[in-house]
């Protein structure tokens, strides 16, 4: 589904570079960890597979279902199925949760060439979805993100991602802010959203959020590039290590 | 150069379109068209030899029988020359401020509306331009809503071709009135839109003031807000959506005249192409208006590198229990919404017209009638699906 070869990036507008040589492959189905001190260039590849300005890409290639991701636009890249849910997500003052996701959901549709949900479908999809995911009425009327604690944005992120239903799922330090009945909330909901046709690449800094969302591979990041993969008792390995540890033993 | 403006009434008057002739009935015996043989242009100011004066004065019969005394010279009060006490008179009249000097002129006609009770519906005025040769539009309203009374009034200004519409309105708000007031400016792309309302608020009254300025080439609006009671409330807002190389300049000033009023500006202002958007507000405090609240603000939002915005808040307080403050901003679309907005899956066009929308939606906010402020906002939406900023 996904094929990140050699990737080498910098900052567009600074001659730093903070990919260098990054190679990863994901199928359907599956759930990559990755994982890797601050500084390792986690943030940045889930922002350059979003499309986000800022990042030059000097080498490498990242082909989504056969295409070439990088020359999509951001919004084109979503409608082909990329969702990044943010470590951040920002607030929009004056557009409405609701009429964004379906702004949202509707341009993805008519881009895939499917027709569009009438009100009531939509409605009907949301509700459906954000009360499983605790998300009330009363936080659907705000303004996108707008006055949300740091757990309700992630839980919008989530609630976000199942009614968009992507089909490679980036997640970046989803856990970050979130208390443990927070976690688990985001965490069931992300599992609920597992399927053979869906991959996710879970970024996180912490072992915490694996226990909750198991994954099937996970990666070392470390300046860049990835320095070791394993399965996810790996994740535990780093646990006891720690980072620094694990960086000088790969180099 | 304009031609409109240029051509005095006089001129109209010895060009012969505004003299009376004597097929009119009540001119009938003064036919000037006949009588008057030459032009009378008019001049704002005539230097007058104090002798002159004097000697003319001495004219008078009344000399010693008026107390309080008041004399014109060449049209302008002159106080030297007159004898007033403090209270004698209310005031005297200066026209000098040009949109209302240009009104007093060529004002044709205009409404007056008298609100006694609760109108139920919304009250509109709409003064429409048709397609003819270059010339002025005058009208002059005069808007009184009684004591207790509360009414909803719409001004919708509309065209086509090329002319230059001069519209004031003087409204005054009685004792514990409500006035909501929409002002539409959507005059032709070609014309001028020059206006001036004057209001007056007496005690506690309440005023919402929303004007939406989308058309004209060059667009100057005056508003003056008097709180000549004590508890007045005034909410005066406005949304510019701007083209092209339009000009749009905005002047309000609220006076503060008597204690425990409460005012707000919020002008949000869209600007794409060359155009350039003006806010200019000031909040006067006098000395006995304490406890009053006052606050303006500004934003614009600048759609490409050529469009311009200039804001001159300013503040004159001589009370000295006040709350006051006044802020401008001005910048383009947030990077990072417009990025959240594509990551999912919103095209570029959509989402900046969504953050758009969004960015000038807070001025509509204070609208209270939901179908006007609907219709606004779907106004404002087909203004974005023509501008939906530069890509």
């Amino acid at each position: 589904m996904l094929a990140i070869e050699n990737l080498h990036v910098k900052l567009a507008d600074e001659d730093r570079a903070i990919i260098n040589g990054l190679s990863l492959s994901v199928k359907p189905g599956e759930v990559h960890a990755i994982m890797g001190p601050n500084g390792s260039g986690k943030s940045t590849l889930s922002y350059v597979l979003a499309g986000r300005a800022g990042y030059e890409v000097t080498q490498g290639s990242v082909t989504f279902k056969g295409e070439d991701l990088l020359a999509m636009a951001p919004d084109a890249r979503a409608a082909k199925g990329v969702f990044l849910a943010f470590q951040y997500p920002v607030e929009i003052p004056g557009v409405a949760t609701m009429q964004f996701l379906k702004v949202a959901l509707n341009a993805q549709r008519k881009a895939r060439g499917e027709k569009e949900l009438s009100t009531p479908d939509f409605m009907r999809l949301v509700k459906d979805k954000a009360a499983r995911l605790n998300i009330g009425q009363d936080m659907l009327k705000r303004a996108v993100n707008v006055g949300f604690s740091g757990g309700e944005k992630k839980r919008a992120e989530i609630l976000q991602m199942a009614v968009l239903e992507p089909s490679l799922c980036v997640l970046d330090e989803t856990d970050s802010g979130l208390d443990i009945d927070a976690l688990r909330i985001v965490a069931d909901g992300v599992n609920a959203l597992r399927a053979p046709d869906r991959a996710m690449i879970v970024i996180t800094h912490y072992q915490r959020l694996l226990d909750y969302i198991v994954p099937d591979k996970v990666h070392v990041l470390s300046q860049g590039r990835i320095v070791k993969s394993g399965g996810k008792e790996l994740a535990l390995e780093l646990e006891a290590k720690g980072y620094a540890e694990f960086a000088k033993e790969a180099a | 150069m304009n031609l409109a403006v240029t051509r005095t009434p006089a001129e109209l008057a010895y060009g012969g379109e505004l003299l009376p002739h004597a097929r009119m009935e009540d001119w009938k015996w003064s036919n000037l068209r006949t009588l008057i043989d030459r032009p009378y242009p008019p001049r704002q100011t005539v230097e007058a030899r104090p002798a002159d004066i004097e000697r003319l004065l001495k004219a008078s019969p009344f000399a010693r029988i008026a107390g309080p005394r008041m004399v014109f010279v060449n049209g302008h009060y002159d106080a030297r020359h007159s004898k007033l006490k403090n209270g004698d008179v209310a005031g005297t009249i200066a026209n000098d401020e040009p949109v209302l000097t240009m009104n007093a002129a060529f004002a044709t006609g205009g409404a007056h509306v008298k609100i006694a009770g609760t109108a139920d519906t919304p009250i509109e005025l709409v003064f429409i331009a048709t397609a003819a040769e270059a010339r002025t539009v005058a009208t002059r309203n005069v808007i009184e809503i009684a004591a207790g009374a509360s009414a909803t009034l719409i001004e919708t200004h509309l065209g086509e071709g090329d002319y230059l519409a001069n519209s004031v309105s003087e409204i005054r708000l009685g004792e514990g009135a409500r006035l909501d007031r929409v002002k539409v400016e959507r005059e032709a792309a070609d014309a001028i839109h020059l206006a001036h309302a004057h209001v007056t608020l007496a005690k506690g009254a309440t005023l919402r003031d929303f004007t939406l300025t989308s058309g004209a080439r060059i667009n100057r609006q005056n508003g003056t807000y008097v709180f000549a009671g004590q508890g007045g409330d005034a909410k005066v807002a406005g949304a510019y959506l701007l083209g092209g190389r339009q000009h749009a300049d905005t002047r309000l000033v609220v006076d503060h005249q008597k204690p425990h009023c409460t005012s707000r500006e919020l002008f949000k202002c869209v600007m794409d192409d060359h155009a350039r958007g003006i806010f200019q507000g000031k909040v006067m405090v006098r000395r006995d208006a304490q406890k009053t609240d006052g606050k303006q603000s500004s934003h614009a939002l600048l759609l490409s590198e050529t469009a311009e915005f200039d804001a001159k808040p300013e503040l004159e307080i001589f009370a000295d229990d006040v709350v006051c403050g006044h802020g401008a901003t001005s910048g383009d679309l947030d990077r990072d919404h417009l990025f959240y907005l594509r990551s999912r899956g919103i095209p570029e066009r959509e989402a900046k017209s969504l953050l758009i929308a969004a960015f000038v939606g807070e001025a509509f906010e204070s609208i209270g009638h939901d179908g006007i402020r609907e219709a606004l906002v779907a106004h404002a939406e087909g203004w974005l699906r023509q501008h939906g900023g530069s890509p």
